[in-house]
């Protein structure tokens, strides 16, 4: 089956069997291993990317579903070495710990920002429900939205 | 202007928020295949066929490995009971019984379905009560032709793998006499880990030598347990770790990686071999269920004068580091509170579950949950204030854990209920307001004593290179507190540090991200290694600049006269002229936390005999309970911890928070039960961890009494805050209800059953 899509702005074509999902297109096929798989099953947020500009779960989602779509991962968000504020604010924040979770967390809160015009804590952290985040206990991570959020 | 104490960026999180670092699961090598295990279906039962003949004529399996196949031994870590493939028997759901390997992952998955597995299923020993019982079938009828560790001695018998008893003899006597006897029961289930990255290997085999590609927190493991279960020299082994995603004790031990190393020699490709989530859950070294029954004889003062305390922990299938953890009770029995003489019994049982093993706060989350519950009891019982109670009993300098270890700072405790009082006064907190209570818990926590080093070699730009086996687990003792410490030492910025990732072919041993150890032990070690490389740098500049080394000083990245800004060289310079002189300039520094004494005669089996480098805590949880829905509502949580010195606030606050949602997931969401002996949870939908809604922003206010042997009198700090959180969440739920919750976690349904039952009181 073979699939044309834009990731991060660039065109890509691939050739896939049928099931496969648009995780195992980014990680396998394009090398984009920023996105990452853990619970398999659309729980965890962890592999988030947004599709035509909405946020989905890569792990369940069908790559022949993105046939044509463009596609935003982790490895998308900054200007080369340009970090957004988002990524900058995580940075000093200390919203990052281990880090797994990360790409999901920004590609998430990248699209809550662009979404709202302005963004309470309530709001951040309920945009934010469906990820999960095993070491900070999300406060740092909900700090570093809310410092771009009010910044905007 | 000094780092210590600064808030800088962790080094590594610009890799990580851009989507470049490299994890364990990401890494690729050319000509790698793809490993799968077959695993139990059963909790108990025997093998009666295994053919795996169909499986080889898979198109795409390159080998198949069963038990018999793989090393023979049985091996462990303090009881050598576990073989790498069930053989005859399987002990738990999830245990692997053979291994295929194969070009695609797909195929390797198509190879196990054509594999021809039938078993003859048993009755489970399904918990540590039942397994007690001598009626019951033994979980390994061989156990005592196993071999122990080295060096390890306790007692074992039938389905107890290990057992921990201090009985200082005059305890009946005590409580015999004693006003008040108040005892308690106390239960809680299991905590998974639930690390976000599954665990996983990779194995290149080639020339004789193992490399292992693994995130873990404990790399020298990997290569001394990898040896001990192929049965070669560690110096056949070499384990790189790439960034780990999360690990918080269950990647301490080897996992996945013996079954890759075994398929890698067998085909001669690196084997690449990851766990699925649902069988990374049911595999998992979680928490340990347990049972802790606690008695104590208390007079009218409310001074404990005796105590009893009694725990069974569930090891599961294979003993693991429990054996280790039966220690744990002893050390909790009697500290933060004077208990006069106590006896303490622990036993770890073998069970048809899958084996558990540490976890963030080992054994301390239900034992403090037990001593800390069972103090509102007495509390309640002499109808005295809870917090009154515990000052009257605190710990002072000076006083003795059961094991007879002295606690020079104990007085630290009294510091931080003073703490807690300005931030959070107990009469205006505790004020009477309808489904609204609070709750206090105390805590001294160790940090983990074992050994490191650091080799730091200047490089001639003037940056630093550092070599060290210490893991970055996410927690940023290695990306903050080492890479601040070495630049502080050598007066240069942080982004001059560079940290070798672990790599043991590289590094000298180090004992992992293990016990809040790595920024006070291997920081140590930075700093003997920076003494050495400070003095080298000296006697070159001296030479350079003519002066003499007693007037030379370092500063942002140069050497020079101190307060001459004139004459300073940059350290490039220094090190360039050191390189083509007398020789590039490096020094390796180690360090191990010596134990503190204790009394060797206080108990039997007691395998972790003291508490090194003592920290002190004392949380408050104030929580609000919803009468429709039973709903807990923590709607205030402060912290008080003794970190000795805070190298950098803002990880600090990172770890209490983090570790505190731990211990309200431990406390309010997060348990593996059983349906006879098989997990009920199967996935993180079931597994229900905390989000970003589930918890408040937790209040921190650190003490720094400095440790005089830590870097800058840095203690451990990241482990300890997920300890005392559960009971300090259940003594305050308890307090908001009006009736006792002795059970782990505490659930909308206990409450609202407690809520009604108050009702149809009279």
């Amino acid at each position: 089956m073979e699939l044309s899509l834009t990731v991060n702005g660039q065109p890509a074509v691939v050739d896939v069997p049928p099931g496969t999902t648009l995780l195992e297109v980014l990680r396998d096929e394009l090398g984009l291993t920023g996105t990452k798989e853990v619970c398999d099953e659309g729980e965890c947020g962890a592999c988030t990317v947004i599709v035509d500009g909405r946020p989905l779960d890569a792990c369940i989602y069908a790559a022949h579903a993105a046939d044509r779509a463009e596609v935003l991962t982790v490895e998308g968000l900054a200007a080369g070495d340009e970090l957004t504020d988002l990524q900058r604010a995580f940075v000093e924040a200390g919203s990052v710990q281990c880090g797994f979770c990360t790409p999901g967390f920004l590609v998430m809160a990248t699209h809550l920002l662009e979404t709202a015009a302005e963004l309470s804590e309530e709001q951040v952290r309920r945009g934010l429900a469906g990820n999960l985040c095993r070491c900070t206990g999300y406060a740092q991570i909900v700090d570093a939205v809310l410092a771009v959020g009010r910044g905007a | 202007m000094s780092l210590i104490g600064a808030s800088v960026p962790r080094g590594d999180a610009v890799a990580k928020v851009t989507g470049r670092a490299v994890y364990g699961v990401d890494v690729r090598l050319p000509g790698m295949v793809h490993a799968r295990l077959l695993r139990s279906p059963i909790p108990a039962g025997r093998i009666v066929t295994l053919d795996v003949d169909d499986a080889w004529a898979v198109d795409g399996v390159l080998a198949v490995c069963t038990a018999d196949d793989a090393p023979p031994r049985r091996t462990g870590l303090a009881v050598y009971d576990q073989r790498l493939f069930a053989d005859d028997v399987v002990r738990y759901e999830g245990e692997p019984i053979a291994a295929v390997v194969a070009e695609t992952e797909a195929a390797a998955r198509r190879a196990l379905e054509a594999i021809r597995l039938e078993l003859e299923p048993w009755e489970p020993v399904a918990g540590p009560e039942q397994a007690l019982d001598p009626a019951t079938r033994l979980v390994h009828p061989h156990w005592a032709e196993y071999e122990v560790a080295p060096g390890l001695e306790f007692r074992r018998h039938g389905n107890v793998a290990a057992e921990m008893i201090s009985d200082p003899g005059d305890v009946d006597a005590v409580f015999a006499r004693a006003p008040f006897v108040v005892e308690d029961e106390y239960r809680a289930n299991r905590q998974y880990q639930a690390y976000l990255e599954p665990k996983h290997a990779v194995v290149d085999y080639q020339g004789g030598r193992y490399t292992v590609y693994v995130a873990h927190q404990y790399p020298f493991n990997v290569r001394d347990r990898l040896a001990q279960i192929l049965g070669v020299a560690v110096s056949r082994i070499r384990v790189v770790c790439p960034t780990i995603g999360g690990g918080f004790g269950a990647k301490l031990d080897v996992g996945l990686e013996p079954y890759a190393a075994v398929l890698a020699r067998k085909v001669g490709r690196p084997v690449r071999i990851v766990n699925d989530r649902l069988e990374d859950l049911l595999t998992c070294t979680s928490r340990e269920d347990a049972i802790v029954q606690i008695r104590s004889a208390v007079d009218e003062d409310g001074r404990i004068l005796a105590r009893e305390l009694t725990c069974l922990m569930n090891c599961g299938a294979y003993a693991g580091d429990m054996p280790f953890l039966a220690s744990i009770p002893l050390h909790l029995a009697g500290s933060v509170y004077r208990v006069g003489t106590a006896r303490v019994e622990a036993r770890v049982l073998y069970t048809n579950t899958a084996p558990t093993g540490a976890m963030r706060g080992v054994g301390g989350t239900y034992l403090t949950f037990a001593v800390e519950r069972h103090m509102d009891h007495i509390a309640a019982e002499l109808g005295m204030g809870r917090r009154e109670l515990r000052l009257r009993n605190l710990f002072r300098d000076g006083d003795r854990m059961l094991t007879g270890q002295v606690i020079d700072q104990a007085g630290t405790l009294r510091q931080a209920f003073d703490r807690m009082e300005q931030v959070a006064p107990w009469a205006q907190v505790t004020a009477p307001r309808p489904l609204h209570g609070v709750g206090l818990a105390a805590l001294i926590w160790l940090t983990n004593p074992m050994p490191g080093s650091a080799t730091l070699k200047l490089n001639e730009d003037g940056t630093l290179g550092v070599v060290t086996a210490a893991t970055e687990n996410g927690s940023g003792a290695v990306a903050m507190g080492l890479t601040q410490i070495a630049a502080e030492e050598l007066g240069l910025r942080p982004s001059d540090v560079v940290v070798l990732a672990p790599d043991t072919d590289a590094a000298a041993y180090d004992a992992g991200s293990q016990g809040s150890r790595t920024t006070h032990v291997v920081g140590a070690a930075i700093r003997k290694a920076a003494a050495e490389v400070r003095r080298r740098i000296f006697d070159v500049a001296a030479e350079m600049l003519e002066v003499s080394v007693d007037d030379l000083e370092l500063v942002d990245g140069t050497v020079g006269v101190v307060g001459d800004p004139g004459s300073r060289v940059p350290l490039g310079e220094v090190a360039r002229t050191a390189t083509f002189t007398t020789g590039p300039i490096a020094a390796t520094g180690a360090y191990r936390t010596p134990m503190p004494a204790h009394d060797p005669t206080c108990a039997t089996g007691l395998l972790f005999p003291s508490f090194p480098t003592p920290t002190f805590h004392l949380h408050l949880a104030e929580v609000e309970v919803d009468p429709v829905t039973g709903r807990i509502h923590v709607v205030r949580y402060v912290v008080v911890q003794d970190v000795g010195r805070a190298i950098n606030p803002t990880g600090i606050r990172g770890q209490i928070q983090g570790g505190v949602t731990q211990g309200l997931g431990y406390a309010l969401f997060e348990q593996l039960d059983f349906d006879g002996a098989r997990y009920r949870q199967r996935s993180l939908e079931t597994y229900r961890l905390p989000t970003a809604v589930d918890v408040p922003r937790v209040e921190v206010e650190l003490i720094e009494n400095a440790d005089p042997a830590g870097p800058y009198g840095a203690k451990g700090v990241a482990e300890p805050p997920v300890v005392p959180v559960a009971v300090a969440v259940a003594n305050a739920v308890s307090d908001a209800v009006g009736a006792p919750f002795d059970r782990l976690p505490v659930t909308p349904e206990d409450v609202l059953a407690a809520l009604e039952e108050r009702r149809r009181r009279p």
